[in-house]
């Protein structure tokens, strides 16, 4: 049994996809939260299709291929902020004029003849490809992600509870959107290549989603979701390894098998409530507030 | 009442005021004229659609006068807005919506501070929720709320305070508790400024300020609710109830669904 | 510009892309209003689980979308009656749920996927009568709903935008995406579904002239978009998206720019127009291919293309319908393929389900012509994944998973790694181009025999630049089974295979590639082989942890570019000999080959 438990780690291949998944994990546990709030899983989703013309110009014009998807992101991300101005669309429909455009604009540029082969395989990274400069890398983008959503962290949770009056208490959401936007491009660019989008988007959603079904608290929220997100990330890849199931799909399907459970448990919480509310249980401690709260 | 001719400077003052949303080609509101001093409370009456909202995103600055004067000497005005504007899925408790009060006199990247913390259970206390602090927001009935988003302007700690309908759809205990906060803060030498429906309300207050997308009256409640300016505040929307003085509004229905902003 | 129309493919595709526009104007606004975007692009897209159980089981490709799509449906409208559940959060959930679930049956269950990857971006060419079908269930389902409930749903659409889920509009949505997946395809759905309702959303906000709109934009879109799709060689998903795209942004800048003065619709109305007309002036230039008096021959991959071309030499005139940077296995014929083959008096195929996709070519443009299979006379051939059974073997593991690869007793395509087969072929393609040419029976005969000759004279090279290596020492690991007639031609061992299946869908598992470690380092295999034309991260991971090489590059499904050594046949079996000398000797050893 203990051999089942630390053979796979004793591979460098399971060792490092675990060390890329944990700082994923802290990524998604914080800013997944805000983005679960915020009701960007669209844009999480989508996101990383707008790398596509990007990295089809990049390799046209002979550039780099992550500043080409970095530039895409970029040009994504702005104009679906641009296009969510507009009041009578609405975030959602601004995701899906932008992200239809740039992927259309991007299988027209791939068709060239001298566009290389391959290149949407940038949307389908492979988790155990992972290497010492994605950990790197997604180490250092774990610790700006922390240290700017510690920073801002009030100026969220005002322009998120009430978005109408936030400027009034002097924090205006449209530069706060505009730094979580980024967070999601950075977080994109990061994780893609070496995760691929599906998991990408499973990691970002998945904890902080099933978090808030647990949570009534933005802080416990967020440690919720760390925890989901690498004991989702653990069970993945122990089924990765011993059942031999695709990596990066196993863990998504266990972040989303995470995510039925923890609405489940919320679910029974709540017939539990109700039950004994119905038949005037635990009066002395519910009932009070429940008086309260009906007035 | 407190001594307030005293008080030369008022909080706010405007001459002529008018506001236009970006988009829009007329004026949402024009001509207001009119002041708050500290101490004083003043009701804005209108109806829905007449600028009240206007006038308060003016005040905190959101919106930029189009024409007219404005002398507003508080730093940031704390708004007290409706609460169902609120999300009430957000995980967040009374004390920690209190405490977002804080975050006004802050910079933007300070965070709120022990003192802060105990100012917002300070401030919950004052609105009879102490016991409530850690209960979510979305779980708390509607008085209950208001009373959270007025704990919350008053961490602000700021000389003015704007109240959008307060009253509004509360339960009777939270009305009379914060029709007493609000003298109390008055007293304090707090300026109030709140819009509201009803007239009657608006005749115990100090002032009242009548707007209905242009000023139709501004004064004391005594000399100025007149029949004939309550309708031209209300337009067609005003019932007479039989009775002697009393009159109920009724509040139009929003016509463009299409703008169901959020 | 209007000869496309008569073409029979053609017109079907208009025909359905009318169907969706009607669909398109009586739900796109609905979507619109209540917030759906999300679930209307999540919706098509998590077809694919199904896609991959069609094709892995041998049903429909259809039905398992609508099938797949239906689960989803079913699953978010029960998600969705829980109002504190953010809807985006879950419909992305269950998104990456279904996604997740078709790696694992095309990476772990059925070790293939067909044709995944070609119905993200839609094709002319799938427009089949079931599709159709589809999309007139899907147009009259939409206006018999609209009918009966647009009421209802007028009523309970305004007051909260998010949240309220009619499950009736829920299913319909779902059927209108799978109707739109021949067309646009997965990714683009929403080029026919959103984003033409957000364009009039822009100019009107009265439902049935909003819808009325809607479905004239989205016709407008669509006929234009398929036109230039034809025009210009493109999938018409792509075409249609970026059309839309335009007609929006314009309308958009159009709108802010008038705002202040109120005069938005009309001069909306103008710049919509401006660009419909703008789109069908770039559509219409288009210039016709000049006949040539030339035998012309249509060849599908870039390996039979080289042949013909060696072969026919100035006699023929070849269409190659695969460039080096396509992928062979699941290509989507375009429109303008058809009239390469229509034009041609043979079509060469490799055969072996190789180019699979060429039947729909010959169907589609009526065409008359010989179709030569070269794979028909073969004097070698090896079952598919050779290589990796006969490892599994030597080393006596009992593979739990053994079985899941392609099923035993197909033959692999890629014969042309054994140059006795290509030379087998050499003959084949000669025979007929000289029975349909007999003019130039001197020329293709004696280009016929020159290309024998070097074919052996670069087999004779490949064989004792290899046969410096010690036989014990050859051994080596792909990226995909590929190379098994090389390997087993010139007795080099494949000791493994990176992965699994051969397309982007595929995924390792944790287990596989721990255990190829293992392997590599036991053996001490010297260098493993990324191919050209696949995702080559993987290869290099393993080659770093096992101290191994991954420099060199195998040519396994596809040629290099046209101008380059690699660019042919020969070419590309030199540079794969050179490569693995090169890679298995550590660099020490290299050998030069002529062709």
């Amino acid at each position: 049994m203990i051999n089942w438990l630390l053979e796979p780690l004793r591979e460098p291949i399971v060792a490092r996809s675990l060390i890329e998944l944990a700082l994923l994990g802290l990524i998604s546990g914080t800013l997944g939260c805000w983005i679960v709030l915020a009701g960007r899983a669209y844009s999480a989703e989508s996101l990383a299709h707008s790398m596509l013309p990007g990295l089809v110009g990049a390799a046209l014009l002979g550039l780099p291929l992550v500043l080409g998807g970095a530039i895409g992101l970029a040009v994504g991300a702005s104009l679906i902020a641009l296009v969510g101005r507009i009041k009578v669309l609405g975030s959602e429909v601004a995701v899906s004029v932008v992200i239809t455009s740039l992927v259309g604009a991007g299988v027209l540029l791939g068709l060239a003849p001298t566009t290389p082969a391959g290149l949407s395989g940038i949307l389908f990274g492979d988790l155990l490809a992972v290497g010492a400069g994605d950990i790197a890398l997604a180490g250092g983008f774990a610790v700006i992600v922390l240290a700017v959503l510690f920073v801002l962290h009030e100026g969220l949770l005002v322009a998120g509870f009430d978005r109408l009056n936030a400027t009034a208490l002097g924090r205006s959401p449209a530069p706060l959107d505009l730094a979580l936007a980024l967070l999601l491009a950075g977080a994109t660019l990061v994780a893609v290549q070496a995760l691929g989008n599906l998991l990408v988007v499973a990691i970002l959603v998945g904890p902080a989603a099933s978090a808030r079904l647990l949570s009534a608290r933005i802080g416990p929220m967020m440690l919720a979701a760390v925890g989901v997100a690498w004991a989702a990330s653990l069970v993945g890849l122990y089924a990765s390894y011993h059942a031999e199931l695709a990596a990066g799909a196993a863990v998504t399907c266990a972040l989303v098998v995470a995510f039925l459970a923890a609405l489940l448990a919320r679910s029974l919480r709540e017939a539990v409530a109700s039950d004994s509310r119905r038949r005037g249980r635990g009066a002395q401690s519910r009932g009070l507030r429940l008086r309260s709260r009906r007035a | 009442m407190p001594d307030r001719n005293l008080s030369s400077d008022p909080l706010v003052r405007s001459n002529r005021l008018a506001a236009r949303y970006p988009a829009a080609s007329v004026p949402a509101i024009s001509s207001i004229t009119f002041a708050v001093e500290a101490g004083q409370r003043v009701a804005l009456l209108g109806p829905n659609g007449g600028g009240k909202s206007t006038l308060f995103r003016v005040l905190t600055g959101e919106l930029a006068p189009s024409s007219g004067e404005l002398e507003i000497s508080v730093a940031r005005p704390a708004l007290v807005p409706q609460s169902e504007q609120s999300r009430l899925d957000y995980p967040v408790s009374a004390l920690d919506v209190a405490l977002m009060g804080s975050v006004s006199r802050l910079p933007w990247w300070r965070r709120p501070s022990r003192a802060d913390r105990v100012l917002a259970r300070e401030s919950l206390r004052r609105v009879g929720l102490e016991s409530e602090a850690n209960t979510s927001f979305g779980e708390l009935s509607g008085g209950q709320r208001q009373r959270v988003l007025v704990a919350r302007a008053l961490v602000q700690d700021s000389p003015l305070l704007l109240l959008d309908e307060p009253f509004a759809g509360i339960d009777l205990p939270s009305a009379a508790l914060l029709a007493e906060l609000f003298n109390e803060l008055a007293s304090e030498g707090r300026g109030l400024l709140m819009a509201t429906h009803d007239v009657e309300q608006a005749r115990s207050w100090d002032l009242v300020l009548c707007c209905n997308r242009v000023q139709i009256a501004f004064g004391d409640p005594a000399t100025v609710l007149t029949r004939e300016v309550i309708e031209r505040t209300y337009g067609a929307s005003l019932v007479a109830l039989p009775g002697d003085r009393s009159l109920a509004i009724t509040p139009p229905h929003h016509h463009d669904h299409f703008e169901a902003d959020r | 510009m209007f000869e496309s129309f008569a073409l029979p493919f053609f017109q079907r595709g208009i025909v359905e892309i009318l169907l969706l526009a009607s669909v398109s104007g009586l739900l796109g606004v609905w979507i619109v209003l209540r917030g759906l975007a999300f679930y209307a692009h999540a919706v098509g897209t998590a077809a694919v689980p199904g896609l991959v159980l069609a094709d892995g089981l041998g049903f429909s490709a259809l039905l398992g979308a609508f099938g797949a799509a239906l689960v989803m449906a079913a699953i978010v409208a029960l998600l969705l009656r829980r109002r504190s559940l953010g809807s985006d959060s879950a419909t992305s959930l269950v998104l990456a749920g279904a996604l997740a679930l078709g790696v694992i049956l095309a990476s772990d269950v059925f070790g293939s996927q067909g044709s995944v990857d070609r119905l993200l971006f839609g094709s002319l060419l799938a427009i089949g009568t079931p599709e159709l079908l589809l999309a007139a269930a899907a147009a009259l389902a939409a206006v018999a709903a609209t009918t009966i409930f647009g009421p209802r749903w007028l009523a309970a659409g305004f007051a909260d935008r998010r949240g309220s889920s009619d499950p009736l509009l829920i299913g319909l949505i779902a059927l209108a995406a799978v109707a739109a997946l021949a067309a646009v395809g997965a990714l683009l759905a929403t080029a026919i579904l959103v984003v033409p309702a957000a364009t009039t959303r822009l100019i009107t906000n009265r439902l049935p002239l909003w819808q009325l709109t809607t479905a004239a934009l989205a016709a407008a879109e669509g006929v234009v978009g398929m036109t230039l799709a034809y025009q210009l060689n493109v999938p018409p998903g792509a075409a249609i998206a970026v059309l839309a795209g335009i007609v929006f942004a314009l309308v958009a800048v159009a709108g802010v720019i008038h705002q202040r003065r109120r005069k938005l619709a009309p001069l909306a109305l103008t710049m919509l127009g401006l660009s419909g007309f703008l789109v069908v002036g770039c559509a219409s230039d288009g210039g016709g291919a000049g006949s040539s008096p030339k035998l012309t021959v249509t060849a599908t991959t870039t390996q039979v293309g080289d042949l013909v071309r060696e072969v026919g030499g100035d006699a023929v005139s070849v269409n190659q319908i695969l460039t080096p940077n396509s992928e062979a296995h699941d290509y989507e014929p375009r429109p303008r393929d058809i009239g390469a083959v229509a034009d041609s008096k043979i079509v060469f195929t490799s055969g072996l389900g190789l180019d699979a996709w060429s039947a729909k070519l010959l169907k589609e443009s009526g065409s008359k012509a010989e179709v030569v299979d070269l794979s028909s006379e073969l004097p070698v051939s090896h079952p598919t994944g050779a290589g990796q059974r006969q490892s599994d073997q030597e080393q006596g593991a009992d593979d739990p998973v053994a079985g899941q690869g392609p099923a035993s007793g197909e033959i692999d395509p890629h014969w042309w790694h054994d140059l006795l087969n290509l030379e087998a072929a050499t003959t084949v393609v000669e025979t007929a181009l000289i029975l349909a040419d007999p003019a130039a029976k001197d020329q293709i005969s004696a280009n016929a025999e020159a290309y024998r000759a070097e074919i052996r004279a670069v087999d004779e090279e490949i064989r004792a630049c290899l046969e410096k290596v010690p036989a014990q020492k050859r051994l080596i690991v792909t990226d995909h089974d590929a190379v098994i007639y090389f390997t087993e031609r010139y007795g080099v061992t494949s000791v493994g295979a990176v992965f699994p299946a051969t397309s982007t869908q595929g995924q390792a598992s944790a287990g596989e590639v721990a255990a190829l470690e293992k392997l590599i380092r036991e053996k001490q295999v010297e260098a493993i082989f990324p191919e050209s034309s696949l995702n080559r991260a993987l290869a290099e991971r393993i080659a770093s942890d096992t101290g191994a090489s991954s420099e060199y590059t195998l040519y396994g499904d596809t040629l290099g570019a046209a101008s380059s050594a690699e660019g042919t046949v020969l070419g590309a079996e030199a540079a794969n000999a050179k490569a693995i000398v090169a890679g298995i000797t550590g660099g020490k050893q290299r050998c030069l080959i002529e062709t």
